[in-house]
């Protein structure tokens, strides 16, 4: 193993031991929440960066949240079952519309997928507000949604209520999150991606059909957005159409453009980023914080594409510089 | 009674369509040309309606010289974003994806920045013409009627100037071939300031000549982009007469259906007629491909 390496692996070893004992230094429930706000939120952004790694924009990726967290709520609430079920199913039931969606969409070139995600997110908040509101819950949405439990008998057992506790289930689950992208990334698969995103032609002379594995990468990153809504509906206990509209993808684009787009760690990178800066330092602002994020969009885009990750790229070649010089 | 309903609902059919026929002409125009999707056009109309809200309420303008102030104010602006924010973006990789997403940053910025300078309250703009005309059982007021004259004056002027004049003839070049056009002498940049100025001034003129009817908020945007969207599918990405057919459709659907129908049957029924329609014909109505 050769030094760069070692040097990555002990950062990444570093910053997992740190977050596995943060509860150690504090056990603030607000400090908690937050953390447990930008995990969920870090799964999303990673969901949203593959489609973007597939040249497209999904505007209706907070509505595909919004399927997995109603999904999750009504099996758990509805029909009783465990939490530990309606999350896979959450997960599946996102990536099957998302096929059809995809399907329908894919074949076509320009902006129609980003035209139709933007009607099918108003879509999915119109009949969530205002039919069957028996089973949705019309506009003030559903409330009183449990946490999961665990329980192995004899041996464990835990029921989540503390924010302590679901840390460390959004750590897990965070840390599976970037494995999958990781291996996704570095396989067939991840570059197929990168060079359709590149020019979706050139796949194609190669005898690759790129819409199909458009609607595929598509399908994969809504089904992590639908862990994102199952995770964020027994959280935070409350859902409302208005969670998952087309603004409620905006915050998570700023996540993933400051971060950088394309790679892995850009969006958990810029997810924690910019959270904790509005979480921890911003909250006073109130509107300034909003303005602040749509300056900081406009600058990264325009100065600054490959986003906070590509810093100490951009700065090495000035550093080995400086250091021949003395 | 049940024709003066129906003409009655035509009217106001006529009224919205041009509205949202505006608001699109200029997202098709700079779609047509640059290839950009520019979220930020809904700011546009909301800022050209805050250019008449203190034109007419502050400095007591005419409306007609404070809709020609929105046009050049909103424009000049459009044509200064384009140069600071989209022009660098169109010569890197993936041009499509990051404009857009610079256009969703501008529009939150400028939104906030209108909460911030104008307040997050309803304005009203005081109207000029006051009174009604009835039609035999048919009511308008005078001011919704100046408003469908003077929408109809301002499409047909684009129709013009885009038909007759030398510039047109290039936005209609480059829309058509960028390349080709650039070899036959054609500026492409300068073609696409002008055009993306005139997509936002466009914004800003209706935004301009609704604000008397409507009132002006700083949230009007959001509202404004997703009408012009549902425009632009409908009518097909590009294409001008296109976007003008949308526009009384879509203008039309939303007057006939209030009539029969509770708020939100009607948008579920547009929206999901609109995605059929996307199915069907993924260019739109007038598209091409």
């Amino acid at each position: 193993m050769n030094k760069k390496y070692k040097i990555t692996y002990f950062v990444y070893g570093t910053i997992l031991v740190l977050l596995f004992v943060i509860p150690i230094i504090t056990q603030e429930a607000y400090v908690f929440h937050i953390l447990c706000l930008i995990g969920i939120n870090i799964v999303f952004a990673c969901s949203l960066n593959i489609i973007l790694n597939i040249g497209e924009l999904n505007l209706a990726h907070a509505a595909f949240m919004g399927i997995g967290a109603y999904t999750s709520t009504i099996l758990v609430m509805r029909l009783s079952l465990p939490f530990w079920f309606s999350m896979p199913v959450a997960m599946l039931v996102s990536a099957i519309i998302s096929l059809a969606i995809g399907f329908l969409t894919l074949r076509f070139k320009g902006a129609y997928f980003l035209l139709f995600t933007f009607l099918f997110a108003e879509l999915v908040r119109i009949l969530l507000s205002n039919f069957w509101i028996g089973l949705f819950g019309g506009i003030p949405g559903l409330t009183n949604i449990p946490r999961p439990s665990i329980t192995i008998p004899g041996l464990f057992q835990t029921e989540f209520t503390s924010n302590v506790d679901f840390y460390y289930l959004i750590l897990v689950l965070v840390i599976i999150t970037i494995f999958v992208m990781r291996r996704m990334d570095v396989s067939r698969l991840g570059l197929l991606f990168r060079a359709i995103s590149q020019s979706e032609s050139l796949v194609e002379s190669a005898g690759i059909s790129a819409t199909r594995f458009k609607i595929l990468g598509c399908a994969i990153g809504c089904c992590f957005a639908g862990l994102a809504g199952s995770l964020y509906a027994h959280f935070v206990g409350i859902i409302t159409p208005h969670d998952f509209s087309v603004h409620a993808v905006l915050a998570p684009i700023a996540y993933v453009v400051v971060g950088g787009m394309g790679s892995i760690y850009g969006p958990v990178l810029g997810t924690s980023f910019l959270m904790v800066l509005s979480h921890f330092y911003l909250r006073q602002l109130g509107l300034y914080e909003l303005l602040i994020y749509g300056i900081i969009i406009v600058l990264i885009i325009r100065f600054m594409p490959e986003g906070l990750i590509s810093i100490p790229r951009v700065i090495s070649p000035w550093l080995t510089k400086l250091s021949r010089k003395e | 009674m049940e024709i003066t309903l129906l003409l009655q609902g035509g009217l106001n059919g006529i009224m919205l369509g041009l509205n949202y026929a505006l608001i699109a002409l200029g997202l098709s125009l700079i779609f047509g040309i640059m290839g950009i999707v520019n979220f930020a056009h809904g700011e546009m109309y909301m800022l050209g309606g805050y250019v008449a809200y203190f034109l007419i309420g502050g400095l007591g303008l005419d409306f007609f010289s404070s809709i020609i102030a929105a046009v050049f104010i909103i424009g000049m602006l459009g044509m200064l974003f384009e140069k600071i924010i989209f022009r660098p973006l169109m010569t890197r990789p993936k041009e499509a994806l990051t404009s857009l997403i610079a256009a969703v940053g501008l529009a939150w910025v400028l939104q906030m920045l209108a909460v911030i300078g104008f307040g997050d309250l309803d304005r009203k703009v005081p109207s000029t013409f006051k009174g009604i005309i009835d039609m035999g059982g048919v009511v308008i007021t005078k001011e919704r009627l100046v408003t469908i004259i003077i929408g109809i004056a301002l499409v047909l002027l684009l129709n013009i100037f885009l038909l007759r004049t030398r510039m047109g003839m290039a936005i209609r070049a480059v829309a058509q071939d960028k390349e080709a056009a650039a070899l036959q002498g054609v500026k492409v940049s300068r073609v696409s300031a002008i055009s993306f100025g005139i997509g936002c001034a466009l914004a800003g003129s209706a935004g301009a000549l609704m604000s008397p009817i409507f009132s002006v908020s700083p949230f009007l945007g959001g509202e404004v982009i997703l009408k012009a969207f549902l425009v632009v599918i409908l009518g097909g990405m590009g294409s001008i007469p296109g976007a003008m057919l949308g526009g009384l459709v879509l203008g039309f659907i939303e007057s006939f259906g209030s009539l029969f129908f509770t708020v939100p049957t009607v948008s579920a029924i547009t929206f999901s007629l609109i995605i059929l329609i996307l199915i069907i014909r993924p260019q739109g109505l007038l598209g091409h491909e």
